[in-house]
């Protein structure tokens, strides 16, 4: 999408963004649950248009990470800057007028919306109608409804939802649930945005169809991702680089075929005594490439 | 990916795609047939209805406006209230305060005499305010909790009602206002454009009109942004903010709002009522809107005021036709006794078997079809397929878009595909 449609006014962003500072930089973030250490120390940079996974076993604390960039967890210590900004002064709600959007896990939250009307929720942010404006629905109201009604449209169109828009979210298979969740998210046209599974649970197909959708976020939108994601072959093929968390800790970092090769990362994925030893998180050596 | 701009034309108001439009409110034929039908109903109603009639009818008009307003809250918003006859009560004595005949005595209540164009939108105001003190600290809490705290309010406000006696009249009651238009006092017999009309004739006009301004202003709502929101709040907090939704602004929006409506229907109710004690402000109000929320439909325009007749004015109508003694101090059933119970086992009916109340009965049985508004766009949705596979290729080499239709089964995407084919 070289260009946006129509909307001079609802214009991305993302001029903003200097090329030659990282978008993302995570420095030495730990989240802790009652004893339980969920992210230790954890630093990384995700540079402005890049693909970049976040990969690790059940538990690494990769779902932790999305949950601390969404403002859902507060971290025990560490800093997060988006773009400049402390991301960790900010409220849940004003992460996405940030320019952060995540898709879910699990979709269900919704499950009366239509995919339309979960889109323009989507663009919630982008959009300014206050209650006594939207309740005479006239002039501005309208005209900002149709303009958004049709940025979704557009939205659809290239996920190829539109037949779907009518529908509600809880009537969809589960597959085209999850791409209307994608579609919503791109509707918020993000700086960044957070991929949490997006293939989880979803035939081979299906995941050919996601993994072409993130291409063409990345190489046609120029939208920045972080990937969230278990199936290995799609992260290799896609990413640009990986970060590898174990028990919460960085233990690789790098391009995938790097950290494919990596002894830690190898380890860590086929278990070795780590299968017969489950060993606390404190007891693991901090193997990290950075 | 794709430019759905065609070269050369320029970005004029006209521009923005026929199929983006929202609908309109009068954007089908069906809805031009249901307005006549609505049009014809309340004409023939209202030249043919006795007093009794417009008696009924009258009340359970206004109480479809306070079902609206809790609607608003609980429905649409998902917040539990049961403080709606506090704020009831809260725009009625301010009717009473602002439009009350001022005392001929001392121990009369106050009244400032002032015009039914002050003292109505006045009453939603007073109780919009208070409802905006209240609830920054209300709407922290959740659940049953929220529940709890409202319910506290009606018995604060009882307490008020029957304390404040230059404003209520204590616990004997007070007289209230009549709305009057310059010379016409709506208690009286008047003619307008050379037609002589009832009380119950001019106070169902005044009610009408509050109602449908009410009704077009909440339905405009649920379907922007505001009311997008609201439903967001109401299904998945977290999921809402995440979206970017400020989740107290939207509660607070919606309280507020919620009060306001709340406000001008104890307003009217007293106004038409004309003499009201403090005891009917009470929980058994509240629960009444709670039954016609659940009864007519959560979160549904027509469903508020399906809900108010079945629970506002079933009961007389019941009445009217009915047999039974209307209250007996023996044994034997009362039609109270007997709308009591048939309440309670509609409300368990409701619950069980028909969570979208009254209207989503309706709307499951409405003939099956699509919408006038999905038949133009399947059609749109056709050629933006064909579009998007466009796109795949120009993409690169990995990307393979699926057919749709494939994963879409079910009778939606049959009609759907039917309308394609059509075009």
């Amino acid at each position: 999408m070289s260009e946006r449609p129509h909307h001079s006014n609802l214009a991305s962003d993302n001029h903003q963004i200097n090329p030659s500072e990282p978008l993302l930089r995570v420095e030495q973030l730990s989240v802790r649950f009652a004893g339980v250490r969920a992210l230790s120390e954890v630093s990384f940079v995700v540079w402005p248009g890049e693909l970049f996974a976040v990969i690790g076993p059940n538990g690494a604390g990769k779902t932790s990470l999305f949950n601390v960039l969404s403002r859902v967890y507060q971290p025990e210590a560490g800093q997060v800057i988006f773009a400049g900004q402390d991301l960790l002064r900010l409220k849940p709600h004003q992460v996405a007028r940030a320019g952060i959007a995540r898709t879910f896990q699990n979709m269900g939250q919704f499950p009366t919306m239509t995919v339309l009307e979960y889109l323009l929720l989507g663009r919630h942010t982008r959009m300014h109608s206050g209650i006594l404006r939207a309740g005479l629905f006239i002039g501005p109201t309208r005209r900002e409804e149709w303009e958004n009604r049709a940025y979704c449209l557009h939205i659809l169109d290239l996920l190829n939802l539109k037949e779907v828009r009518d529908r509600p979210l809880g009537s969809l298979p589960y597959g085209l649930q999850k791409r209307a969740d994608l579609a919503r998210a791109l509707a918020m046209e993000p700086r960044l945005l957070l991929l949490d599974e997006p293939v989880a649970g979803m035939s081979l197909e299906e995941t050919e169809e996601i993994a072409a959708i993130i291409l063409e976020i990345k190489e046609q939108l120029g939208i920045t991702q972080i990937l969230v994601e278990h199936d290995m072959a799609l992260v290799m093929g896609l990413a640009d680089r990986v970060l590898v968390l174990d028990f919460g800790r960085v233990i690789a970092e790098g391009r995938p075929a790097e950290v494919q090769a990596n002894p830690a990362v190898i380890k860590a994925y086929l278990g070795e005594e780590s299968e017969q030893l489950p060993a606390p998180a404190d007891d693991l050596p901090a193997v990290s490439e950075n | 990916m794709i430019a759905t701009r065609e070269p050369g034309r320029s970005r004029l108001r006209q521009e923005l795609p026929r199929e983006a439009e929202p609908p309109r409110l009068l954007g089908s034929l069906a809805r031009w047939l249901w307005l006549g039908v609505g049009v014809l109903a309340l004409l023939l109603f209202f030249s043919l209805a006795s007093d009794d009639w417009f008696t009924i009818v009258n009340y359970c008009l206004i109480a479809a406006i306070a079902t609206l307003a809790l609607n608003l809250l609980s429905g649409y918003t998902g917040q539990i209230s049961l403080g709606l006859a506090f704020f009831m009560g809260l725009g009625g004595y301010t009717a009473a305060l602002l439009g009350g005949n001022p005392p001929a005595g001392p121990l009369d209540p106050w009244g400032l005499g002032l015009p039914v164009f002050i003292w109505l939108p006045a009453a939603g105001l007073v109780a919009a305010l208070v409802g905006a003190l209240i609830g920054p600290s209300a709407l922290r809490l959740r659940g049953f909790y929220l529940g709890i705290v409202t319910l506290a309010l009606v018995f604060i406000g009882n307490y008020l009602f029957r304390n404040l006696s230059f404003i209520t009249g204590g616990p004997q009651g007070r007289n209230f206002p009549v709305p009057a238009f310059g010379g016409f006092s709506l208690d009286q017999q008047n003619s307008i454009l050379g037609v002589a009309l009832t009380s119950g004739q001019q106070y169902f006009l005044l009610i009408l009109v509050v109602l449908l301004l009410s009704a077009l202003f909440v339905y405009n709502l649920s379907r922007s942004r505001v009311g997008r929101a609201m439903r967001a709040v109401r299904d998945h907090e977290v999921g809402a903010a995440i979206m970017g939704v400020n989740l107290f602004e939207v509660k607070m929006g919606a309280f507020v709002l919620s009060s306001f409506l709340a406000g001008v229907a104890g307003a009217l109710y007293v106004s038409y009522a004309r003499y009201v004690i403090p005891d009917y402000w009470s929980l058994s109000l509240s629960i009444q809107f709670v039954a016609a929320i659940i009864i007519g439909g959560i979160a549904d325009v027509w469903g508020s005021i399906l809900g108010a007749a079945f629970v506002f004015a079933l009961p007389q109508v019941i009445d009217y036709f009915s047999l039974l003694p209307p209250s007996t101090g023996g044994g034997g059933l009362s039609s109270g006794d007997l709308n009591a119970l048939l309440y309670g086992l509609l409300i368990i009916v409701f619950l069980l078997f028909e969570p979208g109340g009254v209207i989503g009965l309706v709307r499951r049985l409405r003939p099956a079809g699509p919408r006038p508004q999905t038949l133009g766009t399947s059609a749109g949705a056709g050629a933006g397929a064909g579009a998007g596979a466009e796109t795949a290729k120009e993409g690169g080499e990995s990307i393979e878009v699926v057919d749709l239709q494939q994963h879409v089964p079910g009778p939606g995407e049959e009609r759907g595909s039917g309308g394609t084919g059509a075009s």
